[in-house]
């Protein structure tokens, strides 16, 4: 039963190849059949005439030019025309008229903002983590705005689609398309296994494939309407989708993990940080930097560096004494290392005989030891510390420490809290663990104290958990004003501290190292902090446990998608079913991983990949009809539905590659077609024959969906901020939750914020706190992809839209509008009238809506009319 | 089934959002089994209680004497099997129940002392002694306990329900979710979601502890301009005008079930507050489940008000103990000793009045009652006192309808560390539907192709616990 798959499909000597996987060839475009001459103009007209001459149908009469400007206007920009927009397009004679409206919509940048938000439909976008520590991205936003740019720039298609899956690899040159691959990261995250397990355990193992997973399934259904993530545990059953090319995919994702990334702004600083980076990487692997560093310069920096080490003198020998039983031993350089079981707080008092008089400053070193938790410098499980308190005396008495300094703080857990007399604040390094850091304590004036008086430093750490230093060092200083110095790698101290004529070549070779990596970093910092987008990458900080792969994982072809039962290893690749592409990709760096996303880029976006091109002219056609001509736009497969009209399909797919993948080309050539602009009227015998419409002879009636209808409310009452791009609008108040995941209440944030103005495409989407009003009407659940939306009507929703409070308030405001333009209460019911449904009333709805306004205030009417069927509908 | 393949066509056109469906599909009061179930329910009404945080099973009904003897020993499993804890905190080491175990009832059920109440009733129970769940983590355990998968985004068993019988009261919402009111479990609304289903069969969250338990149900209180009077004449003008639409607009049934929604949602505004006025309740039920007591008062009126939504109608009633997050919840990682007892005695009375309450009023031969969790706990410590997460084994129990009290079914190793047995979530789910006369093989629906169940591929009825 699992192994038809690859054999079965492929032989197509029986069946024929599978019709999404036949080769794209243009059909001939059908002759004009005289039962409908004038009505089939366009091509695509046609082909639809063909299928109604076939299944015995005519098309509907042209729909009348008020619906048709709705009709165009929410397709195109989600928003509703304005009255003077509708006058002006049903009092104009020109042919073009209609054409001119469709260029006019795709010109407008509102049309960007519709069609991302179909898109972030597709790639399941939101902006936390999803999972039980459900964590706000608060850079998801960028790669939102990339798709706006790019819809409205109307990128060819094949960069778009290069871009997302590979834009860094890609396009070095253009480092904004970094923001394209958020598409990767879209879809949840696990945070509590990434972060809270360890490597190599079976929960994380499991976690990083699940992630894998999600990558693969958001791009292989989104580019190719292909689910391979059938093929996790078993060939498709149904495509020819094989358990090898499923991990082939995992192979390709198996470098990068989905996390924040730094991006250039333009191309000329990413290129000058590509040379640094390049630097780096050489100095890393131990290259001496060519040219060698100017010795002028270095020579100044050695001496600045040899006066900084020199004003500070270690306190060798000096006793110490723990209130919770740790013991230390001496070390060569000064450094105490505990011993021992750690207990889970701790007092340690060092004393020492002062080595000068006058001291201004004691400084911590607080060192890595291999014998410590993840090579320490602290005693926690994640080698993090926290000093809750230093105190100094001298001779008994407490001396007045006025600043602290380190080389590093953990957020919100500064050094300078380990000298605000708080026990329950604390100084702690996390997450930068694993390496020495330094802290300096600065007295508000120098000691009167001479050399050789007693010295007492005692280090408090009373946060629990084991959050002791491991391997404290002190040491003094005298100098006026003094600095935090780095710490200096023992063999450059040891080589700093040599005559520079008396240096091997050995010490030189570090110290040119040394310099040329500290020159390197000030470059880079010289450029600057850069934006970020949630997307993937390779290389990060870790937190916690979630570490970057640096280079690419194993993959193994999993049986049964179990961890558990390992075969052979994964090598990068894509599907076998695409006849005319290589399905194992030629890979010549086993360290890189973005040579393996840029050929699946590359795969994805060839002119000879069939399933590409079918499928995004089919969810263009799908979000203009409520239907595409596959009927699943996601699965092409054989679970999926069959095209309604393959030579349609093809002709468009054919057509849209060979003019360079324009959508607005597409749009426009659907628009402009007659069987778009007919009208949506009833016919009693075509519903009993044909009752989904397949054979398009009428347009499908839709309600406008949640973003279109909130937007609408927005534009009548003049409320909306038509502000484009930026950090996403929180409706919501938030506070802090009893874990990871805020909490949300939607309820009582202030109807009137500015926030709730911009469109809805800028609403911040939270996974598991989704809008509850959103939701009722329709939004997806973010954690799924949606290529289609559902269109429910229920009493939960009927409540929402009537009692919503920012949609009530909307309701007033639009009354206040009415009000300010006109002072007649029947004008403003007529303009009421113009505004939502962009006719007249009727007498007897006149009468009925003029009457509830008189007696129950405009608000009321406008409220009854914002929820009523004929305005939240479009024909 | 035929029939249900059909209604999955129906609803594959409702997603396109077209005309000329059948009123009952849109409105959601046909179901998609039709009118016929796959065999006869035994059940018509479930009502669940979720603990949340993974309840010690070896503290609770999993007696483990064997502990007591390796007390403080370094856990070990024999034959180089691997240990592993999922925080990995020091420990290790036995930690045997610190909680005596007496048997109860006719069938002699093991019960701790935590769960004195419970333990009145275990001849009503019917245990899943040892379930175990493919992960160690809240998040994906939540979401495999109430969805069959451990990714988010799959509807919830609630879900399912709703969509494959339909609603069974005109006035309230077919599938109610309690949340603890200190707030959401892991995954937040994320366990209660329709997922690709319909969005209409989506949990509702009803917060008992709100002044506004039900969210739109009435005019927000700034809106002076709405009042009785201004909502009985809107509501006459907006009938009117959606009347009159649907009326040039033939052939659109979603038009005549707006208008039929406004009306439902009108009845809704009756029945909501109704159902919460607890007046009617009489002394000796509020004692019964404790209402009175500052301890259990917050679960006892949870509890007593999924009574009455399931005398009223709903299909679905699922309560929650304990929010999300690392305590007042049943992640007992720091003292087992102190922590678990917290719970169980805010649980434990409401529950068994919960039961002998239904049993008195008739209603348990047809309602299902289920209690679990997501996981269970490590028969080892983490630091001194406390237990790490543990999906090897834990403990679920069934009442009511088409359950067979006294009887247990499974069982863990010697150390109530990993299930010997392994049920598993799809076959209590699997049960479940069985129990309302849904054969949850037959339960599908096609997305992004694939035909899911609730069970995924998986599911066994354990009919050993059915009557």
């Amino acid at each position: 039963m699992l192994l038809f798959g690859n054999v079965l499909m492929l032989s197509a000597a029986n069946t024929g190849t599978w019709w999404a996987l036949q080769p794209l060839k243009r059909p001939a475009i059908p002759q004009e059949a005289s039962k409908f001459t004038g009505w089939a103009s366009n091509p695509i007209d046609r082909f639809i005439a063909v299928k109604y001459l076939q299944h015995g149908f005519a098309p509907s009469l042209p729909a009348g030019r008020v619906s048709l400007i709705r009709r165009a206007s929410y397709d195109l920009t989600g928003l509703p025309p304005s009255p003077r927009e509708v006058d002006a397009f049903v009092n104009n004679d020109s042919p073009v008229a209609y054409a001119n409206l469709i260029e006019r919509l795709l010109g407008s940048p509102h049309y960007g903002e519709r069609w991302a938000r179909h898109w972030m439909d597709v790639v399941h976008y939101a902006e936390t983590h999803g999972h039980d520590e459900d964590a706000i991205r608060e850079n998801a936003w960028p790669y939102r705005d990339y798709l706006i740019e790019s819809f409205n720039s109307d990128k060819p298609y094949a960069q778009f689609v290069r871009e997302q899956v590979a834009g860094d690899v890609l396009f070095p040159d253009q480092p904004s398309s970094v923001r394209a691959i958020g598409m990767l990261a879209t879809g949840p995250w696990d945070e509590s296994s990434q972060m809270g397990i360890s490597d190599g355990t079976i929960d994380k193992k499991i976690a990083q494939y699940l992630d894998r997973d999600d990558m693969i399934a958001t791009v292989m259904s989104t580019f190719v309407s292909t689910t391979v993530h059938c093929a996790r545990c078993h060939d498709h059953k149904f495509d020819p989708v094989s358990t090898e090319d499923y991990y082939s995919l995992q192979a390709v994702f198996s470098g990068v993990d989905k996390v924040d990334r730094p991006f250039d702004s333009n191309g000329q600083t990413a290129k000058l940080r590509r040379r640094l980076l390049e630097v780096k990487a050489q100095l890393d692997r131990g290259e001496l930097p060519h040219p060698l560093p100017d010795y002028s310069l270095s020579a100044h920096r050695e001496e600045q560096l040899r006066l900084g080490q020199g004003g500070w003198v270690v306190l060798y020998g000096a006793k110490v004494q723990s209130t919770d039983g740790v013991t230390f031993e001496a070390k060569p350089d000064g450094s105490f290392l505990a011993q021992g079981q750690a207990p889970e707080r701790d007092t340690a008092t060092f004393t020492a005989a002062l080595p000068m008089d006058g001291v201004t400053a004691v400084q911590l070193d607080v060192l890595a030891d291999e014998s410590l938790p993840k090579d320490g410098p602290g005693r926690a499980p994640n080698g993090n510390l926290h000093l809750s308190e230093i105190v100094v005396k001298v001779s008994g008495r407490p001396v007045k420490i006025s600043q602290a300094k380190a080389d590093f703080n953990q957020a919100s857990w500064v050094v300078e809290n380990a000298i605000d007399g708080d026990p329950k604040t604390a100084w702690g390094i996390h997450p930068e663990e694993s390496k020495p850091h330094r802290a300096m304590f600065v007295f508000n004036k120098p000691l009167t104290a001479l050399k050789g008086e007693t010295m007492e430093i005692e280090l408090r750490q009373l946060h629990g958990g084991s959050h002791l230093i491991g391997r404290p060092r002190l040491s003094v200083t005298n100098v006026a004003k003094p600095a935090l110095i780095e710490i200096l790698p023992p063999a450059v101290g040891q080589a700093l501290a040599i005559e520079p004529t008396k240096r091997t070549n050995e010490q030189i070779k570090v110290l040119a190292l040394y310099f040329s990596r500290e020159a390197n970093a000030k470059e880079v910092a010289a450029l600057g902090e850069r934006p970020k987008v949630y997307a993937v990458a390779s290389d990060f900080s870790a937190l916690g446990n979630f570490k970057p792969a640096g280079k690419p994982r194993d993959v193994h072809v999993l049986q049964r998608g179990s961890v558990h039962s390992p075969g052979e290893k994964a090598v990068p690749g894509a599907l076998g079913c695409v006849d005319a592409l290589k399905s194992r990709f030629a890979i010549t760096r086993s360290d890189g991983e973005g040579q393996r996303r840029a050929a699946l880029a590359n795969w994805l976006a060839d002119e000879r990949n069939v399933l590409t091109w079918r499928s995004i002219v089919n969810r263009v056609w799908h979000y203009h009809f409520g239907r595409g001509l596959v009927g699943t736009p996601n699965d092409f497969g054989r679970m999926g539905d069959r095209p309604s009209h393959p030579e349609l399909l093809d002709w468009l797919a054919f057509e849209f590659r060979a003019g360079g993948g324009s959508l607005k080309w597409l749009h426009y050539t659907i628009m402009t077609s007659s069987v778009y602009q007919q009208n949506s009227a009833h016919n009693a015998e075509y519903t009993r024959r044909d009752s989904e419409n397949r054979w398009l002879w009428r347009v499908n009636r839709t309600r406008l969906d949640a973003e279109s209808y909130r937007d609408s409310l927005l534009q009548l009452a003049g409320n909306a901020d038509l502000k484009m791009g930026g950090p996403s609008a929180r409706h919501f108040n938030m506070s802090k939750g009893v874990h990871v995941t805020p909490n949300l209440d939607y309820d009582l944030f202030d109807p009137d914020s500015p926030a709730n103005f911009r469109r809805s495409v800028y609403r911040f989407v939270f996974r598991t706190v989704p809008d509850p009003l959103m939701q009722l009407m329709d939004c997806p659940d973010a954690s799924q992809h949606a290529p289609k939306r559902e269109s429910s009507v229920t009493a939960l929703q009927a409540l929402a839209m009537l009692n919503n409070r920012f949609l009530v308030r909307q309701s007033e405001r639009l009354a206040k509008r009415l009000r300010y333009e006109s002072s007649s209460l029947s004008t403003q019911v007529r303009e009421l009238f113009e505004l939502a449904y962009h006719r007249d009333p009727e007498p007897e709805e006149g009468r009925l809506v003029l009457a509830l306004a008189r007696e129950h205030g405009l608000a009321n009417a406008c409220r009854v009319i914002l929820n009523s069927s004929e305005f939240i509908f479009l024909n | 089934m035929d029939c249900g393949i059909s209604r999955r066509q129906f609803l594959q056109a409702a997603g396109g959002g077209f005309g000329g469906l059948a009123l009952g599909q849109i409105l959601g009061t046909g179901s998609a089994l039709g009118s016929t179930l796959n065999h006869v329910p035994k059940a018509k009404r479930v009502i669940q209680l979720f603990m949340n945080g993974g309840v010690s099973q070896m503290d609770t009904f999993d007696h483990k004497p064997e502990l007591a003897a390796l007390d403080g020993q370094k856990f070990d499993p024999g034959d180089g099997r691997l240990v592993e804890s999922v925080t990995n905190s020091p420990g290790f080491k036995v930690l045997k129940s610190p909680f005596a175990f007496r048997r109860h009832g006719e069938c002699g059920r093991w019960v701790s002392e935590v769960l004195p109440h419970m333990a009145t009733v275990v001849d009503d129970l019917a245990f899943l002694m040892s379930m175990n769940s493919p992960t160690n983590v809240h998040g994906l355990g939540s979401y495999m306990q109430t969805t069959g998968f451990t990714l988010p985004g799959f509807p919830c068993m609630g879900a399912w329900i709703s969509y494959a019988l339909g609603r069974i009261n005109q006035n309230l919402p077919e599938f109610i979710v309690l949340p603890d009111p200190k707030g959401l479990p892991y995954n937040n609304l994320g366990n209660f979601t329709s997922g690709f289903l319909p969005a209409r069969h989506q949990g509702t969250v009803i917060n008992a502890s709100n002044s506004r338990p039900v969210r739109y149900l009435f005019p927000p209180d700034e809106a002076k301009h709405i009042n009785a009077a201004s909502e009985v004449a809107s509501r006459e003008v907006l009938g009117f005008l959606n009347r009159k639409h649907a009326n040039q607009m033939p052939g659109d049934s979603r038009l005549e079930a707006r208008i039929q929604s406004l009306e439902m949602a009108a009845r809704m505004q009756l029945s909501v507050p109704d159902l919460f006025d607890m007046k009617g309740e009489s002394q000796a039920v509020r004692k019964l489940y404790g209402m009175d007591e500052d301890n259990t008062k917050d679960f006892a009126k949870r509890c007593i008000l999924g009574r009455r939504m399931l005398e009223r109608g709903v299909r679905f009633v699922q309560i929650w103990s304990g929010a999300g997050g690392p305590s007042k919840n049943w992640d007992n990682h720091a003292n087992i000793h102190t922590e678990l007892p917290y719970m169980t005695g805010q649980v434990d009375k409401p529950i068994t009045g919960l039961i002998k309450d239904l049993k008195a009023r008739g209603m348990l031969e047809d309602t299902l009652v289920i209690w679990t969790t997501e996981f269970g706990r490590m028969p080892f410590s983490q630091g001194q006192a406390g237990r790490d997460h543990n999906g090897g084994t834990f403990v679920t129990w069934f009442a009511g309808g088409g359950v067979k009290g006294g009887t247990t079914y499974g069982q863990s190793d010697e150390w109530a560390w990993k299930s010997e047995t392994g049920t598993t979530s799809h076959d209590m789910h699997s049960i479940i539907l069985h129990l309302l006369g849904v054969d949850h093989e037959k339960l599908t629906v096609r997305h992004n192709g694939i035909d899911r169940r609730l069970t995924d591929v998986h599911g066994h009825i354990i009919r050993d616990i059915l009557a």
